[in-house]
């Protein structure tokens, strides 16, 4: 190595000492140190950090989407073909990223034009501080979608999203419920069957830019398709339901009621065929619902007194229990004492009565009596217990009936136990419908079994379920109880309830088939806070009562929410509406003639 | 500032014989810019996207930059590097005409104002600035040397500290840009060091540079944030500490090979800035390790031509011009590129010849021109002395002729 030498020039500089030659390689000495502590770095941070790096970019910059899956259409009956209820539909929805929107005042009057929106709160929308993400409108038309992406401004976008639409309009509204903006059924088939037809989300893993778009064709990106609900064609009878919402209308708007049901199951079956109440809602515009109680399907949601309809399941009981044949009769005093109760009839009529009068006459003497021959000649434990285990074990009162809709009611039945507080007065009014409450379909799906022959179906709205890959899986009855009364009972009632009809309401009867039926007027219960027990001036009436040739094809059942016309709720009101169905099935929906 | 041309030597208009320039300086140069161009364009999709705009934009703004460079570089490479003695008062006047033209009519962006808007062109008046405290510096230091007044207070260091003052008043506090004040005052530092200012008298203006810098930063909560946020950058990657963190995620994806020109994804809007001031992290994302050490050794490579014409440079005014360059380029490189990798704090400066950004590309590439024009006169063989004679002890160092100094940096020691 040479050796550095001082030239005499350097040295006798006046006040320079080292020469620029040698500081300007100073400073490229330090450039170099810099270089390489960079060149460590870098080392450090893309080979020895790599991994957390790598993991760190992946925590940023790989999203998880869901691919939401198309929701299960539902179908019902239409004679003997299958028409939709629900379907689905494409709408797009609006939405802006502040940030992005450059001329907020201009693109707020352009998209005003295709929306039919208010520029002006656009405006504001497009302004707003500190969001990535503002809806300005939903809903919107394929042809609304196209236009605004012809327009192509920074920040401005549309989103598929998947609505439901009802071709029949509000048709079966409450049976079917909605679904919600989150996508959640509400009410009816929608709620109870939620899963079945919202199907499996898919997954999108994907490498997005900072926005959340994903970048396409990446290796690391993960699809998992999403699975279509399950579609669901229901044993609805779109025909059958069309008329019986329409009769029910008619016959509200008669009696001067403001609410009511209908319902029409296939007693032989449990197939719910038309379940129409009063007031409804239009499931395409829930926005517009006030009261959301008309959200609820009443014939399976609201329990409540029956009334008289109870006394065809109180005979029956009693056929059941051999105590009495249709032609047993007894002396009506006109009034009967339990305790120091006394229960009359609504006419003061002593006489001798039979099991066909006290239907026909509707007398809640001879509905204690029938009790009390259960209980062997008085209302005690006997009668209450082997009552008890007809309404709740037989018929299934108090419970749910497990059909498909959201928010049923169990109702009430009194436990049959002495507690002390009167529970013989109790038991008696059971006997006539009141002090329990049903459903119109619990009582339904009951008057099915003593009119079949004895065979309780579980009523169900479900025909068949379609599985994405097109499978339709059919639903089979469901038998609860076989025994719920013997075919001699059952015999019967059908014969007994067939005389009712032909002297109450002889315009329900045809020639050549079997009408048959019970009217109810049921006291309505007065709440505590008002004093407890009835009052004397607001009935709820009821009817049931079935259609068929050798036997019976349809039970039918009708109430009608405190009428404003005079006269019995259940004749005046509820028989007519009863008489207008049967006579729709009849003529209509090819009810099977009797035999001869 | 009243330095007269009136005084200088008629001898300084008459360089010595012109020679062959140093070709490594465009060479090098023409590569980097290429690797900017290339890497706009392929993050151009990402951020045109975010930007919207249309996905040409980057790349033709930055092809027109280029162009206007490489016209900057041909123009000022033929003009005599001696002829910028007599532009340094019209080049101060126009430094405060920009200065003052930022604050009245200048554009706010990110919480400062920098840049003017001419005709649809925005001007970043730091630049201008910058090039002429070069110049400036460069004739002052040179004559006073000339004069062996070098440590004169009031005739040399007064008029350096006063205008150094100056600049950190408006480039600094009022354009709050401190990544160029940072540039101008390395600039300032080496220029002095390498005129041969006693090391005592440049101790003192460095202590003032120091509380300086000191005083800027306890004043500006931004910085203070800024500087904190630097200490512990992956503390907070949502907030302040948001870029420093986007940026080390992005070098550190890069691995030993990087993810590929195309494949690079912080690009796409979670890298702040990722065409200009962290174009870096990009590189560093798209082509790793090697990638980048490659491109730091071609840095090293520029800067080491350059120190060799600084020790062969004609005169003392050339050898200060291009004292002024080196510092000038290799502070904004290190300043950029030591942020993107968590060694400096963030500041808003350009990686020199990467960089998206037309105010920075001009004057660095028109700078390089002066560089080139100078190099057609540097010593041919052995370096000068600092009178610009040819030294008998640099010869005895044994270097070949063209030989890169770094070269033999490594064989020496």
């Amino acid at each position: 190595m040479p050796i550095v030498k001082r030239t005499p020039q350097s040295l006798s500089g006046p006040s320079i000492t080292v020469s620029s030659a040698k500081r300007a390689r100073i400073i490229y000495g330090l450039l170099l140190l810099v270089s390489s502590v960079f060149i460590i770095r870098l080392f450090y941070l893309q080979v020895i950090r790599h991994d957390y790096y790598r993991q760190a970019a992946l925590d940023y910059q790989l999203k998880e989407y869901q691919i939401p899956a198309e929701r299960g259409v539902i179908l019902a009956h239409n004679g003997s073909q299958t028409t939709p209820l629900v379907l689905n539909e494409t709408k797009y929805t609006l939405f802006a990223d502040p940030i992005y929107v450059k001329e907020p005042e201009k693109h707020a009057v352009e998209l005003a034009a295709i929306i039919q929106g208010d520029a002006g709160a656009l405006v504001s929308q497009l302004k707003t501080p500190d969001t990535r993400y503002v809806v300005l409108a939903k809903k919107l038309s394929r042809e609304q979608h196209e236009k605004i992406n012809e327009l192509d401004i920074a920040g401005i976008g549309t989103r598929e999203e998947s609505y439901r639409t009802y071709p029949q309009g509000s048709l079966a509204a409450q049976i079917l419920g909605f679904v919600n903006d989150d996508g959640n059924g509400q009410y009816g088939i929608e709620q109870a069957l939620d899963e079945r037809l919202q199907g499996v989300p898919g997954e999108l893993k994907a490498i997005t830019d900072a926005r959340g778009v994903p970048l396409v064709s990446n290796p690391d990106n993960i699809v998992t398709e999403a699975q279509t609900g399950e579609g669901v064609t229901l044993t609805i009878d779109l025909g059958m339901q069309r008329q019986v919402e329409d009769l029910l209308k008619a016959g509200l708007d008669r009696a001067k009621s403001s609410s009511g049901s209908a319902l029409i199951i296939n007693p032989n079956d449990g197939a719910v065929k038309a379940m129409a109440n009063y007031p409804s809602y239009d499931p395409a515009n829930i926005q517009n619902v006030i009261n959301l109680a008309d959200f609820s399907n009443t014939a399976v949601s609201s329990p409540l007194e029956v009334g008289s309809i109870m006394k065809t399941l109180t005979a029956a009981a009693a056929f059941d229990q051999e105590v009495v044949a249709p032609s047993t009769s007894f002396y009506d005093e006109g009034f009967v004492l339990i305790g120091d109760r006394k229960i009359t009839n609504v006419r003061y009529n002593p006489g001798t009565q039979t099991v066909e009068s006290v239907l026909v006459n509707s007398l809640n003497t001879g509905a204690v009596w029938l009790l009390k021959q259960i209980g062997r000649g008085d209302i005690n434990e006997r009668a209450r217990l082997t009552w008890y285990d007809y309404m709740t074990k037989h018929y299934f009162l108090g419970t749910t009936t497990g059909i498909e809709q959201a928010g049923e009611a169990e109702g009430y039945i009194p436990s049959p136990e002495d507690t002390g507080y009167g529970i013989n007065v109790t038991y008696a009014n059971t006997a006539f419908g009141q002090a329990l409450t049903a459903t119109p379909l619990q009582m339904a799906a009951a008057f099915s079994a003593i009119i079949n022959g004895g065979v309780y179906y579980q009523p169900r709205l479900v025909d068949s379920y379609k599985n994405a890959d097109g499978e339709e899986n059919m639903q089979a009855p469901i038998i609860k109880k076989r025994d719920v009364v013997s075919r001699q009972a059952s015999d019967n009632m059908v014969g007994l309830l067939q005389r009712v009809v032909a002297q109450n309401i002889p315009a329900a009867t045809r020639a050549g088939y079997s009408v048959g039926g019970k009217t109810g007027t049921a006291e309505i219960a007065r709440p505590s806070v008002e004093g407890g027990g009835y009052y004397s001036d607001r009935f709820n009436g009821t009817y049931i009562g079935f259609v068929g040739g050798d036997r019976p094809e349809y039970v039918i059942i009708i109430r009608v929410n405190e009428p404003g016309i005079p006269g019995f709720a259940g004749s005046a009101a509820a028989a007519p509406i009863f008489r207008d169905v049967s006579n729709m099935l009849l003529d209509n929906f090819g009810v099977t003639p009797k035999s001869q | 500032m009243n330095v007269t041309i009136r005084s200088r030597r008629p001898s300084l208009d008459e360089p010595r014989r012109r020679h062959r320039p140093d070709y490594w300086l465009p060479l090098i140069a023409v590569a980097l810019l290429s690797i900017g161009l290339v890497v706009v364009y392929a993050i151009s999709p990402g951020m045109s996207a975010l930007k919207g705009v249309s996905e040409s934009y980057y790349i033709s703004k930055q092809l027109i930059a280029i162009l206007l460079g490489v016209a900057a570089f041909i123009i000022l490479s033929k003009v005599p590097y001696t002829w910028w003695r007599r532009a340094v008062l019209p080049l101060i006047i126009a430094a405060i005409v920009s200065a003052v033209a930022v604050q009245l009519f200048g554009s706010r962006v990110n919480g400062a104002y920098r840049w003017i808007q001419v005709g649809g062109v925005s001007f970043q008046a730091a630049e201008l600035i910058k090039f002429a405290l070069l110049i400036w510096m460069a004739d002052l230091l040179a004559r006073r040397k000339a004069e062996s007044r070098l440590g004169n207070s009031r005739l040399t260091l007064q008029p350096l500290v006063i205008g150094m003052c100056a600049i950190g008043i408006v480039v600094g506090v009022m354009q709050s840009d401190f990544g160029s004040t940072a540039v101008m005052v390395g600039m300032a530092a080496a220029m002095m060091f390498v005129a041969g200012v006693p090391l005592k008298r440049l101790a003192i203006v460095g202590g003032v540079i120091v509380i300086g810098a000191f005083l800027l930063i306890s004043t500006s909560s931004y910085r203070r944030e800024r500087l904190t946020t630097f200490i512990n950058p992956t503390a907070d990657c949502q907030d302040a500490g948001y870029q420093s963190c986007q940026a080390l995620i992005a070098v550190g994806s890069g691995g030993m090979f990087g993810l590929g020109l195309a494949r690079s994804i912080q690009a796409y809007g979670y890298l702040p800035e990722a065409a200009n001031d962290s174009i870096f992290a990009i590189l560093a994302e798209k082509f790793g390790f090697l990638g980048v050490s490659l491109i730091i050794a071609a840095y090293a490579v520029f800067f080491g031509r350059l120190t060799r014409i600084i020790e062969r440079a004609p005169d003392d005014f050339s050898r200060l011009i291009i004292t002024g360059m080196l510092a000038w380029f290799s502070v904004q490189t290190i300043i950029n590129i030591g942020a993107m990798i968590g060694l400096l704090p963030l500041k808003g400066i350009t990686l020199p010849f990467v960089s998206y950004g037309g105010t920075s590309l001009l004057f660095v590439t028109g700078a390089l021109g002066i560089a080139f024009q100078i190099s057609r006169y540097a010593a041919l063989s052995g370096k000068t002395n600092d009178s610009g004679a040819t030294s008998y002890d640099d010869t005895a160092y044994g270097r070949g002729n063209r030989r890169p100094y770094y070269a033999a940096a490594g064989r020496r020691t």
